[in-house]
């Protein structure tokens, strides 16, 4: 009797295991918000459903992301399918070999995505991550702010000073034109140098920093010039507010924060908040006199890998390929990652998505400018860049020392990736 | 009989495990880890000395954070422990709704430690939040509570020193055991009421004043969520305590064995100074049936 329940036991769990036949359990993970959690999840059933897996989503803020990627990447338990952020690529597969080799693996139409494309993907030669959508920072102003004012949008940096003195003249002193906080300080100092000097912040032949000290403290100083005319609040006042994100604060809802240089896919989450009548424009990039390019920041605004670990890669590949190429996939995930950037969901989602994000894309897009080093959104790179601007911001150190100091911190930390 | 040992020791497993995988194991790999070059990706690399060589010659951060998590210590520890005493001492006496204030001043500990209080804090102290228009409205000038580095750190004190509740259990339930012929005797003698709470009530709550001092000394060192949730370290890495510096290290540079030699070095000086107050404990902590006059 034992026995043949044991038997019943066996050849019920070895049924259970071969029933859905070829269906494989996958998981998939990602960071974004509610949109992105619902769309995502929708493409996953769609998909699943069409090649027959069955996949686990694993969705939270961008925030501890990456702390928990890397946690699971170090005890081999990560998600079949990833998303990475792009400039995470050199951390995870610094030789190419973090994540599966993506052209081994035959589901994927990789016919879909530019050889530029595949080679931002890619980390020695070895294609790591498929790009999802292309991103660059744009600026955003409240026009409604400018037009009570009385005065134009600007176009020019300099036009953009006299705006500022006109806004806060007629408007009030508790008016601002501009933001710059945390990492957007850091990029607003590196449009600054690169629009005057055509270089990105890494020199791809020495893998050593590419500016020289003057022209990083020149760009340092143009943020001090932002402060101090009173486009933007100092660090003392934001960090005084506890550091809240813009699209959090009263005044930016009231139109008495009027712009701000942000990703051009992110341009929802700053109108939204605004209060009945204002309005976001995004606007063309800004340039300093002297200017040698827009010295625009864009990049694959993220990439999505596969694991080295995952059982079934294939079937993995066969699920990417559905979230990216397939109309299931494409029509489910709309533009809830930026517009597309395989050619197939770009022209199946051509008329999809707001227009003002499809007209800050364009503008990106148009703008001129350096190839991005993924370098420049190392954390500890970025860490430092932070910290020493609010060194600067209080006082502690001149733009010449801060600038010694960013160059410094940056070459020891590209130094260990030579 | 014998079954009954292994009855007991069946029981007592789940907890031997537990402390035996999730605390003896890490904390003897992060010993190992704290002599190597570790990034989480790649296999550990033996390096001797050198992390903690770098930590004590080279690094500015280091010795920045130390000042700041031993100066909020020093600070908080104190401060709480008198304030718990205090209200303790208030909710001895025999007050209407007494057991309703008792619950009442518990909560905060209770919420104390988590994330939403701690926004909610950052939200009250903010330039134009709650504690400023309430300074406002009695004619004070307004605070930079957090923008301002002579300030920041203190704000952050305020929010542990807030969450007093169990300390203050701890020394309400002491003040109840004190025996009532003792205070009987001294108003007899026509002490006053400041003798009698320092002359009788303080050496006989030495013991618990002993074991609340060790407790949140401990908990203070580890101090992450207030200071990474409010002020993220800042400004000018002014509440940057050494837990924040651990976890920058360990998951924003993936310098895990870095990451261990700090955590070493904070764990020999919780443990210095805990064998320093056992020590001094001699000297004035009382037991019953203490023979020192």
């Amino acid at each position: 009797m034992k026995r043949k329940l044991i038997g019943a036991a066996l050849a019920g769990t070895m049924l259970a295991q071969i029933s859905p036949a070829g269906a494989d359990e996958l998981r998939m993970a990602w960071w974004g918000g509610d949109s992105r959690h619902v769309a995502t999840q929708k493409a996953l059933e769609l998909c699943g459903a069409k090649h027959g897996h069955v996949i686990k989503g694993e969705f939270t803020g961008f925030d501890g992301y990456l702390e928990k990627l890397t946690t699971q990447m170090a005890g081999s338990t990560e998600a079949d399918i990833m998303q990475v952020n792009w400039p995470w690529l050199p951390l995870f597969s610094k030789d190419g070999t973090g994540f599966a080799d993506l052209r081994n693996l035959k589901p994927l139409d990789l016919t879909q995505w530019s050889e530029e494309d595949l080679a931002a993907g890619s980390m020695s030669g070895v294609l790591q991550g498929l790009p999802v959508s292309t991103t660059g920072r744009a600026f955003f102003f409240n026009t409604t702010t400018f037009e009570k004012a009385g005065v134009p949008i600007p176009t020019t940096w300099t036009e953009f000073f006299e705006a500022t003195a006109s806004v806060k003249e007629k408007l009030g002193a508790d008016y601002y034109t501009f933001n710059a906080v945390k990492e957007t300080a850091q990029l607003l100092v590196t449009l600054a140098v690169v629009q005057k000097t055509g270089k990105d912040l890494v020199d791809p032949a020495t893998n050593r920093v590419a500016w020289t000290p003057e022209e990083l403290a020149e760009g340092i100083s143009f943020l001090g010039k932002l402060v101090e005319t009173g486009a933007i609040r100092s660090q003392k006042q934001e960090a005084a507010d506890g550091n809240v994100n813009l699209f959090e604060k009263p005044d930016w809802a009231a139109g008495k924060i009027a712009g701000s240089y942000e990703w051009d896919s992110t341009y929802s989450k700053y109108a939204d908040p605004l209060a009945e009548g204002q309005v976001l424009k995004p606007v063309p990039m800004l340039k300093l006199d002297g200017a040698v390019t827009d010295g625009v920041y864009r990049k694959p605004s993220m990439v999505f890998a596969i694991s080295k670990n995952s059982k079934n890669p294939e079937a993995a590949a066969q699920i990417l390929n559905c979230l990216l190429n397939e109309p299931e996939g494409i029509d489910a995930l709309g533009t809830s990652r930026g517009l597309p950037a395989s050619k197939a969901a770009a022209t199946r989602l051509a008329n999809e998505g707001e227009p003002e994000v499809r007209a800050a894309n364009e503008i990106v897009m148009a703008a001129s400018g350096p190839l991005v080093s993924p370098f420049n959104e190392h954390p500890e790179i970025r860490g430092l860049f932070i910290d020493t601007l609010e060194e600067f911001a209080y006082g502690q150190i001149d733009a010449m020392a801060a600038a010694e100091q960013i160059i410094d911190g940056t070459n020891d930390v590209l130094a260990d990736f030579d | 009989m014998k079954g009954q040992r292994f009855l007991g020791l069946a029981y007592l497993a789940p907890y031997i495990i537990g402390l035996l995988v999730f605390t003896a194991v890490p904390f003897l790999a992060s010993l190992y880890l704290s002599f190597t070059d570790y990034d989480l990706l790649s296999a550990p690399e033996w390096v001797g000395w050198d992390n903690f060589k770098k930590l004590f010659t080279r690094d500015r951060t280091f010795w920045k954070s130390l000042n700041v998590t031993l100066l909020y210590v020093f600070i908080t520890v104190p401060l709480k422990l008198a304030f718990a005493l205090f209200i303790a001492a208030i909710l001895n006496y025999r007050l209407r709704f007494i057991n309703f204030f008792r619950t009442a001043f518990y909560v905060p500990s209770i919420l104390g430690g988590s994330i939403a209080i701690a926004v909610l804090w950052r939200y009250m102290f903010a330039s134009e939040g709650l504690v400023n228009m309430a300074l406002g409205t009695v004619g004070l000038v307004p605070v930079d509570w957090f923008g301002d580095p002579g300030n920041a750190l203190f704000t952050i004190t305020l929010l542990r020193c807030w969450q007093f509740g169990s300390a203050m259990v701890i020394f309400l339930a002491a003040l109840q055991s004190i025996d009532k012929s003792l205070y009987e005797a001294a108003a007899i003698d026509g002490a006053s009421k400041t003798r009698i709470f320092f002359y009788i009530t303080l050496p006989l709550l030495t013991p618990v004043i002993f074991f609340n001092l060790i407790m949140q000394m401990v908990q203070a060192f580890q101090e992450f969520n207030g200071p990474y949730i409010i002020t993220q370290g800042g400004p000018l890495k002014s509440t940057y305590l050494l837990p924040l510096y651990i976890y920058d290290e360990a998951f924003k540079k993936f310098d895990m064995g870095y990451a261990s030699a700090i955590a070493w070095v904070l764990f020999v000086i919780i443990m210095v100074l805990t064998l320093i107050a056992f020590w001094s404990s001699k000297k004035w902590v009382y037991y019953a049936g203490d023979k020192r006059s």
